[in-house]
């Protein structure tokens, strides 16, 4: 800071030399005098020649330090890994929420369920949809517990859970981010959209909610409103024509 | 790929203008001495003093610039392009500054020798070395395939400019636009003086070069406050110069349409994140993708990029 005032007064001093000196260089018209005063001018031209080219170096120099000395004080900050970078510049999304630390299960949900429903190998399908109702999810401790109750062995259960695209084995978040990666929104930057969200809410690969539980991210196929490509919906909120930049502030509708 | 073609095409025409400024390198001439009273036209025994005539620079020394301009254009694109180096392309910056600026005095620089073919295009009886032409056109070659690396890390002017850049603030799209076409004015301004008959005619783009001063450490006081208040500005808008006069870079940025090999910022390999756009302070990131035309080769994105410096994927 310092350097940079002195370097910046330096230039101005230098400024205020040259142009000093060539305001006050007499202009008066030089054949007209006699041949005496006419040599004294000259040589005292060359002077001011030969000073005003050291100023001038001087200020060079004085420019060159200063403009170092500057760069290093604007400099912006080094970016950090992006996620950490976004959250600390924008208010992202709420996580007050702590981790939801695997809650104890009430599983007499379960229970009343198959006495409403049946035991039988038939009712598979309204036993998964009722729970994955409930639970939001099918909760490993409710399919355990299913298994004990009913005729359904375990094997049916998991071969119809994870045939069927509806039913999901992993808890959700509190809000689902459908981004739709249809025709029009693939060639407008779903992907793009999709691996931005994944870096703001700090979803590792392979898994679709983020830690605190609050967005689950949902690669669709299409939401039927292909002129807003590219496009996605939070909870009933849709948000069309988005690019990367502002595909997070989509996610506050939900704060 | 349909590029090639039009790009052999762009350089034939290039080529073609060459060849019809080359009779007007032959032709013996004399330079007009009616410009000056002479001893017969004073009359009265009066006798003209001996002139003091410096010589020429040595022609393989011109030579050598040419060469040297052709080295710092290979340099700046291998920077640029290969090693992605802000720092090493700022340590070229400031050679050039020092060589074709201060050392050089900024003459000849391919901004001013456009003038210089013009009026060999249009005046028979003026003639122009070969390494004026070869100033003109290296830069636009290149442009052609590698987009506007004279402009960084090679132009004296872009260099003094580059360097004062401390805050740069982005300047308004429309506007950007708007006062780029400036440019495009002052070329054809340039133009039309230029062609103009020998005694009459004016290099604009010389005699209103704002920073030639500086390299001269003299110059009018008009121009020397001008080009101080083109520096001032440059810390806030990124080089004004370069975007909004520069009658060269018309010329360049007409020649990158084809570049096929200029700064890129692919989709697949950076993230999209945006901060190269906010870090290019000279408006050339559109949508997350560098504008070829507008590039001035200053590898500040490339330097913001957290993939380049290995803290994201």
């Amino acid at each position: 800071m310092r350097r940079t005032l002195i370097a910046g007064s330096l230039v101005v001093l230098c400024v205020t030399i040259l142009l000093t000196d060539y305001a006050l260089a007499p202009r008066q018209p030089f054949a007209t005098r006699p041949a005496a005063e006419q040599k004294r001018v000259t040589a005292a031209r060359l002077a001011r020649k030969t000073r005003d080219n050291a100023v001038a170096w001087a200020l060079i120099a004085a420019a060159a330090a200063f403009f170092t000395f500057a760069q290093g004080l604007v400099k912006p900050p080094t970016p950090r890994p992006p996620g950490e970078r976004r959250q600390a510049k924008a208010p992202g999304p709420p996580r007050s929420r702590p981790a939801a630390a695997a809650p104890e299960l009430d599983l007499s949900f379960v229970e009343q369920l198959v006495s409403k429903i049946g035991r039988t190998k038939e009712s598979a399908i309204p036993l998964l949809q009722a729970i994955q109702t409930h639970y939001r999810y099918l909760p490993d401790d409710a399919l355990r517990r299913l298994c004990d109750l009913t005729e359904i062995t375990p094997a049916e259960i998991a071969g119809t859970s994870s045939f069927y695209g509806r039913f999901r084995r992993s808890p959700v978040g509190e809000h689902i981010v459908r981004v739709c990666h249809g025709t029009a929104c693939h060639v407008s930057g779903a992907r793009q959209i999709t691996e931005e969200l994944r870096r703001y809410l700090a979803i590792p690969d392979g898994e679709d909610t983020d830690a605190a539980r609050m967005f689950t991210l949902d690669e669709v196929a299409c939401l039927g409103c292909c002129s807003l490509a590219p496009v996605l919906m939070v909870d009933g909120h849709t948000a069309g024509k988005l690019t990367p930049a502002t595909a997070c502030d989509a996610l506050k509708v939900t704060a | 790929m349909s590029g090639l073609p039009q790009v052999v095409g762009r350089a034939c025409v290039i080529l073609a203008l060459l060849v019809r400024s080359a009779p007007a390198q032959v032709i013996p001439y004399q330079r007009p001495v009616d410009t000056a009273p002479q001893a017969d036209s004073i009359g009265g025994g009066y006798k003209v003093p001996a002139v003091q005539k410096p010589l020429p620079r040595d022609y393989w020394l011109q030579v050598l610039d040419v060469v040297a301009l052709a080295a710092a254009m290979g340099i700046s694109i291998w920077l640029v392009l290969k090693r992605r180096s802000r720092k090493w392309l700022t340590a070229l910056t400031i050679a050039s500054l020092a060589y074709f600026g201060f050392y050089r005095e900024g003459c000849i620089c391919p901004i001013g020798s456009l003038q210089n073919v013009v009026v060999a295009l249009a005046d028979p009886k003026y003639s122009i070395p070969m390494v004026v032409t070869a100033t003109f056109v290296l830069p636009l070659m290149v442009a052609l395939y590698f987009g506007r690396a004279f402009c960084g890390g090679v132009c004296a002017l872009g260099a003094v400019q580059e360097l004062v850049v401390l805050k740069p603030v982005q300047v308004p799209r429309r506007l950007d636009r708007a006062l780029g076409l400036l440019k495009y004015v002052y070329l054809a301004l340039a133009i039309l003086f230029a062609v103009k008959p020998a005694l009459t005619r004016d290099f604009l783009i010389c005699r209103f070069d704002p920073f030639v001063g500086f390299f001269r450490r003299t110059g009018a006081p008009h121009m020397l406050v001008l080009g101080g208040a083109f520096l001032v500005l440059g810390m806030f808008v990124g080089r004004p110069y370069c975007r909004y006069l520069c009658p060269y870079a018309g010329l360049l940025a007409w020649c990158t349409r084809l570049a096929r090999r200029g700064v890129t910022i692919t989709p697949n390999k950076e993230l999209d994140c945006g901060l190269c756009a906010e870090a290019c302070p000279y408006g050339a990131i559109e949508k997350m993708r560098a504008v070829r035309r507008n590039c001035l080769y200053c590898a500040r994105c490339y330097s913001s990029c957290p993939c380049e410096r290995g803290v994201a994927p």
